[in-house]
């Protein structure tokens, strides 16, 4: 955490979740959760790096698809002593032990009739599994 | 020397002389008979109640002024038309599915899980649908057979519009007949018989197409030998057609399906995307007898990298089996078979038949 001072804060909040985009109502889920107070953050300090630990669960896998995405972050909340807040997101890919990358949905009409001979769909996949190995470096399901 | 049946005597051999399908048209035919003349009897009845100086001096006054004969006759009808009225929607609501079929619909109807969103997921896999109602039938000739998810039209509402209707003009037909009988004719009533009678005809021949799609088109079964399913592996895959019908054309796809909920204002609008879909098997003129079904062993390929099954809130992510058929004189028909797809490295699950 940079750029904001310790007495600024009033307290804190870590989720790790996952929550869907697109055209239908939001689906969120929090899986893990974490409250720090003001006592608890002068005792740990916001200067040094923290880590955190969490067991992630077998589903949902993270998904592109047309009408959902399903993404899976760690979500932290910081709440000032002004009484603002302020949200930031480290997002990440929950993949499965045999992926690479997040399942991918066909993205037209053409695609999915492709598909009837194929297996695969057509995304990028080297940038994606770039982007991916990356988001997993610090975060791995067990 | 084939022996004609006696009334009295023990049935030898088949059991059924004739047709299924002319004694189901048999019986539909006399229930709606005796449905009718029951609405026919009562209004009478009612019209010698309510508006006695409507009825003939010659013939009813004797026959309906007693309230003896009244009570009788109420008592009758209104008994032919419960006894039809019951008979008919019991036929109607019975068509295509043997004894054994509907006793486990009944029974399961009440433990159906519906692979909705908001279900709980499986132990371990969470936002997985369990899809346990998939694995309790066991299949004849690979492991499961799936459920068959209603998505067509039902035969009920044809029946009750074709039903209604036709009462309500029989109702009609039996005040200008008294019109006429005390010579007082509704001659704008009689006018009117005549359209009302077309679009009665019409209800009626739209209940008959219905119903003899119903028929005509037989139970489609969907078998696998493994459930649920995860990407990158194969299964063996069963299908099978009966019915008396000659198919233009017949698939059976693989479709995943987004689905997903929202609000626009109050309304609460729902969206669906085929995200993936496989053509398994297409055939062109398939000819279906009831002596002997079209069937097919096909192999199903889930593809490495595609999503698993996902039930959320608003949101959810289905796969099927898709059985397609497009046939002449029947409308064409379309048989969903849900199934669930899990991760690639989640525990396996076992068959049945492994114990």
């Amino acid at each position: 955490m940079s750029r904001v001072k310790i007495d600024e804060l009033q307290g804190l909040e870590v989720s790790v979740l996952w929550h869907t985009e697109g055209k239908g109502d939001e689906d969120l889920h929090v899986h893990h959760f974490q409250r720090m107070s003001k006592l608890k953050l002068r005792e740990i300090g916001v200067e040094n790096d923290q880590s955190i630990q969490c067991v992630l669960p077998a589903t949902p896998l993270s998904y592109h698809g047309q009408l959902i995405r399903l993404s899976w972050c760690v979500r932290m909340r910081l709440y000032l002593e002004d009484g603002r807040e302020i949200v930031s997101e480290s997002p990440f890919y929950l993949v499965s032990d045999t992926q690479d990358v997040p399942c991918v949905a066909s993205s037209s009409e053409e695609d999915v009739a492709e598909n009837a001979s194929k297996s695969t769909n057509g995304v990028d996949r080297q940038s994606r599994a770039a982007q991916t190995r990356s988001a997993l470096a610090s975060l791995r399901r067990d | 020397m084939p022996r004609l049946p006696m009334p009295w005597s023990k049935k030898r051999g088949q059991r059924r002389l004739g047709s299924p399908s002319v004694g189901v048209a048999g019986e539909f035919a006399f229930s709606a008979a005796t449905f009718l003349s029951g609405v026919f009897g009562l209004s009478l009845v009612l019209i010698s109640q309510y508006a006695p100086q409507q009825v003939p001096e010659q013939v009813s006054t004797e026959a309906f002024s007693s309230s003896l004969s009244s009570w009788v006759m109420g008592t009758v009808s209104v008994a032919a038309l419960v006894i039809g009225a019951t008979r008919l929607v019991f036929r109607v609501m019975h068509l295509n599915a043997s004894d054994e079929m509907r006793s486990v619909i009944a029974t399961k109807a009440a433990a159906l899980e519906r692979l909705a969103p908001g279900q709980g997921g499986e132990v371990g896999l969470p936002n997985v649908p369990r899809g346990k109602s998939i694995t309790d039938s066991p299949g004849e000739h690979l492991a499961f057979r799936l459920p068959l998810v209603v998505g067509e039209a039902g035969i009920l509402g044809p029946a009750l519009l074709a039903l209604f209707w036709n009462t309500a003009w029989i109702i009609l037909l039996a005040v200008v007949v008294s019109g006429f009988w005390i010579s007082r004719p509704r001659w704008i009533l009689t006018g009117l018989l005549i359209p009302f009678a077309f679009i009665g005809r019409w209800s009626f021949l739209y209940f008959l197409t219905q119903m003899r799609q119903r028929i005509g088109v037989g139970p489609t079964v969907v078998e696998i030998n493994e459930h649920p399913l995860r990407p990158g592996q194969c299964y063996d895959l069963f299908v099978s057609q009966s019915g008396r019908v000659k198919l233009k054309r017949l698939s059976v796809e693989l479709i995943c399906e987004e689905e997903t909920f929202y609000r626009q204002g109050t309304d609460v609008r729902v969206e669906r995307h085929q995200a993936f879909g496989q053509i398994l098997a297409r055939h062109r003129d398939v000819e279906v007898d009831p002596q002997v079904p079209w069937e097919q062993q096909l192999r199903l390929e889930i593809p490495a990298n595609v999503m698993h099954s996902f039930a959320g809130t608003h949101n959810a992510i289905r796969w099927k089996l898709v059985v397609k058929g497009e046939s002449r004189p029947w409308p064409s028909f379309c048989r969903n078979y849900p199934v669930v797809v899990h991760p690639a490295d989640s525990t396996p699950n076992r068959s049945p038949q492994s114990g």
